[in-house]
């Protein structure tokens, strides 16, 4: 075997070593109660605004604090506490939420959500951070 | 239905699509031609020669039918032909004319366009330069071209099976059915168009895209030549023109990937210019590996070795530009990508999966052709040599690139490991965090290499000389990294490896420019490239590593993320501010003020929020320096929504940038609590309160110079003279104007007190004797506590670092560039 060959092939064996270390970084697509189970790590929820209930945000006693309800794809319902700040546009409108955070007692604490939007001409958005 | 409709222009369509359908056709049979023309190129010159002219005159009427495509497109979208489903869901009447050319770019179709634009402008150029590589270069261009072009054909097989979809199609088509479309004046119902996304309506968005594309298409030609080189098997000629297409496209693409990173940063508030999106990582992949290819084919020109690793590289960069198109465009990313475009449906799916198939089957195969019989040396190269190190540069990005387009696939193969293990996997927490975890090794190993490499000689390098240069460089990088270091603060054992490693790039390019090179400015083209390519590298690591936000907010309940201290919990869920209209608050080391904005009713939809930042000495209680920033936001973009569109204000410093956005302000035509309420002043000297502080009347004016009041046919103009005190005690002076004609009211002028907020009208004049009248005025006063922003400001230390890096490296390419123009046939592109 050449030289190259060997550096390639150490290469290789170093990087896929170091991608599968850091598959672990992956995370997964929870429910409410699925994310219960482990209350202190984060996950994703897949779910839908609730729009018969109310949403809250008051900038005035906390801007980053915004409180709505969700259902997820089970059925079941939590009040969600956003820690971003401000509602995201179109929140109202969206027909899906990916929403990242973990569960606290009986709210699901969120750092950031992305919205599918119906309209197939607008851009889905995140808000807060990186989903 | 009617057949009929009123109203529509249905000839630029026309005109488009036929230009269109030229377009593909032409390119067809360029391809085709090219292709005779190679294969009696040797048997039969004169015939070859007869396909050749064909060739290049149906290349001609191609490109000549592309911009006639541009120009109707452009036709439709700049007179606001909303008849046509393009100009309706990607623009408007009320959107600027400068930002016209982006609705090319927000739609899938007009994107598309671009890109087969670029690569017909190029073809055009290779046509001229190319000289015997030509009719093999043309044959993979016009192939390229005709399969683009099926993406804006817009034709159906049959029922089912659509092919592209073309930016002519009319409203009525896209949306068959809706019961608007019943009438034949439909379009008088059609009123505005959906309008252009606001975030694309920035400045960078208008040169962003077309550079990137230009990028993009500028890969195709290192491919082609490859392709043409493994045709014949002639390794020779390529070589040359293959460097200076690569060395272009680097510089391009680099630089759009680079504009786009400089557009988030400025007009997308997730904080920051590169966040590892999805999007973003499916362009910057391909400059990875053309970078790689770049490399390895100067080691092949230099020692014949490293050809087939080049093909494989080049080869690949393309397939990953169309690869990322499919990631960017058919919307599989959906759930991961923030800007990712929204999917076309199944028909493009398929569409680009067949293509890339296509591309890659014929690639590989003409590859694997030639595999065995390509030109390599038998005897192993020298370790200390630089060919071998350059290699192993090149495996490294390529690796990176790999890996990052792995991560970024997640969507791809999520489904596969759901049918195995049942779980829906899902991007990491912290994507960042994952991202940066992984490549500041590939940071690390390509920052030394770059600092290295260059000390190094090709085929074998005197040990004795290399160590002394390299030991030199290591303990001025050394002193370099440390006074950093310390002085950022920088601590994370990984990230003082690549601040030292960046470092070493640095000062190696410098000091090999300057001791070995002697500054011949001709030669400098790769040291002034890797000085700015590490340049690059410590700017990200200085201004990601530090950057954070200055805004903490110090009201609201804290909540409990389980981070262990109270100051990362803070950190967690306080980044937004709160400001009231005119308080002061502390942020970072500023007090910044929020002091009115710049919303006017009915107009601009982009609204301008005012922001004195001030810095005080604390012992004098001085203010020592002071500075506005407007961060905009477009409060309800279209219509009746929630929430607004922030853009950032930054004030750059040489040393770091402070970047702030707005989360949420008030909406004043919704919200606006305060309503008029009426006060009579009887007298001159009268009083009376507003909601935050006074104001006294000082009788009535006749003489107006009111440049709003103009006078007409024998009316009569008064104002009611007011002085008004805000709460600091500041005076105002406010006139508002009531105007009549023979004793009827007529109009009134409203004065306004912007930094008060407050809105004064003369409402009515009441006249009790011939010298006593009394004014009825009506004052409307926002109250501070209803008028108010949520800011979140950032400070990025040293991101000037990253931009002059980046357009160091460019430079570097163009000086290399120049130097292999110029040189006359010299063996190799940098000596000692």
């Amino acid at each position: 075997m050449k030289k190259t060959h060997i550096a390639l092939l150490l290469l290789i064996v170093v990087a896929i070593a170091g991608i599968s270390a850091k598959f672990l970084d992956f995370s997964t697509y929870e429910t409410f109660s699925s994310a219960e189970k482990a209350p202190d790590k984060q996950f994703y929820v897949i779910g839908f605004l609730d729009k018969a209930k109310a949403v809250n945000y008051d900038a005035k006693t906390d801007p980053n604090k915004f409180t709505f309800f969700a259902k997820d794809k089970a059925g079941n319902e939590k009040q969600v506490v956003f820690i971003k700040g401000a509602p995201p546009r179109d929140l109202e409108k969206s027909e899906q939420l990916v929403m990242k955070g973990h569960v606290q007692g009986d709210q699901f604490i969120c750092s950031g959500i992305q919205m599918k939007c119906p309209s197939k001409y607008k851009n889905d958005q995140t808000i807060g951070e990186k989903i | 239905m009617t057949n009929t409709f009123e109203g529509e222009h249905l000839l630029p369509g026309q005109i488009g699509y036929l230009f269109i359908v030229t377009a593909f056709v032409a390119s067809l049979f360029s391809c085709f031609s090219y292709f005779r023309a190679v294969k009696t190129e040797t048997a039969d010159p004169s015939e070859s020669k007869s396909w050749l002219g064909l060739g290049r005159w149906s290349f001609g009427i191609h490109t000549f039918s592309i911009i006639g495509i541009f120009a109707a497109l452009f036709y439709v979208i700049a007179n606001h032909l909303f008849e046509y489903h393009y100009a309706w869901s990607h623009s408007s009447l009320d959107l600027p004319g400068k930002y016209l050319l982006s609705c090319f770019w927000e739609g899938q179709e007009g994107s598309f366009m671009l890109w087969i634009f670029w690569q017909a402008l190029i073809g055009v150029v290779i046509m001229k330069t190319a000289k015997t590589l030509e009719t093999r270069t043309m044959t993979i261009i016009a192939l390229v071209q005709a399969v683009l072009c099926t993406m804006i054909l817009g034709i159906y097989i049959g029922n089912d099976i659509k092919i592209g979809s073309t930016p002519f199609v009319l409203l009525r088509h896209m949306m068959q059915g809706a019961p608007i479309f019943s009438v034949p004046n439909y379009l008088d119902f059609v009123k505005d168009g959906n309008g252009l996304n606001v975030s694309l309506q920035n400045y960078w968005m208008v040169i962003h895209p077309p550079v990137l594309f230009l990028g993009f298409a500028l890969t195709i030609v290192p491919f082609a030549l490859s392709l043409a080189a493994l045709w014949r098997g002639d390794y020779k000629e390529f070589v040359k023109p293959t460097i200076a297409w690569t060395l272009v496209a680097g510089a391009v693409l680099g630089t759009g990937i680079m504009m786009g990173g400089k557009w988030a940063y400025e007009s997308l508030n997730f904080g920051g210019y590169w966040a590892w999106d999805p999007v973003e990582n499916a362009s910057l992949v391909p400059w990875l590996t053309l970078i790689g290819g770049l490399h390895t084919i100067l080691v092949f020109r230099s020692t014949k070795r490293a050809l087939p690793i080049t093909f494989v590289f080049l080869i690949f960069t393309y397939l990953l530009v169309w690869y990322s198109t499919f990631l960017t465009r058919t919307g599989i990313l959906g759930k991961t990508s923030v800007h990712a475009f929204t999917g076309d449906g199944q028909a493009l799916y398929y569409h680009l999966l067949v293509v890339i198939a296509g591309f890659l089957a014929l690639s590989l195969g003409l590859l694997m052709y030639r595999w065995k019989t390509m030109p390599r040396i038998k005897e192993e190269e020298a370790t200390l040599s630089r060919e071998f190190w350059m290699f192993i540069g090149a495996a490294v990005l390529f690796i990176a690139g790999i890996a990052i387009i792995w991560d970024t696939s997640l969507p791809v193969w999520a489904p596969l490991v759901k049918m195995i293990s049942g779980k829906e996997m899902a991007p990491p927490v912290d994507v960042i965090k994952h991202y940066n975890d992984i490549h500041v090794w590939i940071a690390i190993i390509i920052g030394f290499l770059s600092g290295l490499t260059m000390y190094m000689k090709y085929k074998d390098t005197t040990p004795k000389k290399l160590w002394t240069n390299a030991a030199i460089a290591a303990g001025l990088a050394a002193i370099m990294a440390m006074g950093i270091g310390y002085s950022q603060r920088i601590t994370t054992w990984q990230y003082s490896f690549m601040l030292f490693s960046t470092c070493f790039a640095i000062v190696g390019s410098l000091h090999y420019g300057i001791a070995v090179q002697k500054l011949k400015f001709k030669n400098l083209g790769p040291v002034t490239a890797h000085f700015g390519f590490g340049a690059v590298l410590l700017g990200i690591l200085l201004s990601s590593y530090n950057k954070h936000p200055i805004s903490y907010n110090t009201t609201g309940e804290i909540l409990n993320f389980g981070k262990g201290n109270a100051e990362a919990e803070m950190k967690e869920n306080r980044e937004n501010v709160i400001l009231f209209f005119g308080i002061p608050v502390a942020v970072g080391d500023y007090a910044a003020t929020y002091i009115g904005d710049s919303a006017v009713e009915g107009k601009d939809k982009r609204v301008y929020y005012k922001v004195r930042f001030e810095k005080y000495d604390s012992a004098s209680q001085k203010v020592t320096e002071s500075f506005m920033l407007y961060p905009d936001a477009f409060i309800n973009p279209k219509g009746n929504q929630m929430g607004l569109s922030a853009n950032p204000d930054t004030k750059h410093y040489m040393s770091h940038d402070i970047y702030t956005f707005i989360n949420q302000a008030t909406d004043k035509s919704k919200s606006d609590t305060s309503s008029y309420r009426t006060y009579i002043m009887h007298k001159k000297g009268d009083t009376a309160f507003l909601p935050a502080g006074f104001m006294v009347f000082n009788g009535f004016d006749k003489d107006i110079k009111d440049p709003r009041y103009k006078p007409g046919d024998s009316d009569i103009a008064v104002a009611a003279n007011l002085t008004i005190f805000d709460k600091q005690g500041k005076q105002h002076s406010a006139k508002p104007l009531y105007i009549f004609k023979n004793r009827e009211y007529v109009a009134h002028i409203e004065d306004t007190i912007k930094e008060m907020n407050v809105f004064a009208r003369l409402d009515n004049i009441v006249v009790k004797s011939q010298d006593s009248a009394y004014a009825e005025l009506k004052v409307r006063q926002t109250d501070p506590k209803d008028d108010f922003i949520v800011l979140k400001a950032l400070v990025f230390p040293f991101i000037n670092v990253l931009w002059i890096g980046v357009i160091i490296v460019v430079f570097g390419f163009f000086i290399s560039l120049a130097k292999l123009m110029g040189g006359k046939a010299k063996p190799e592109l940098e000596l000692e």
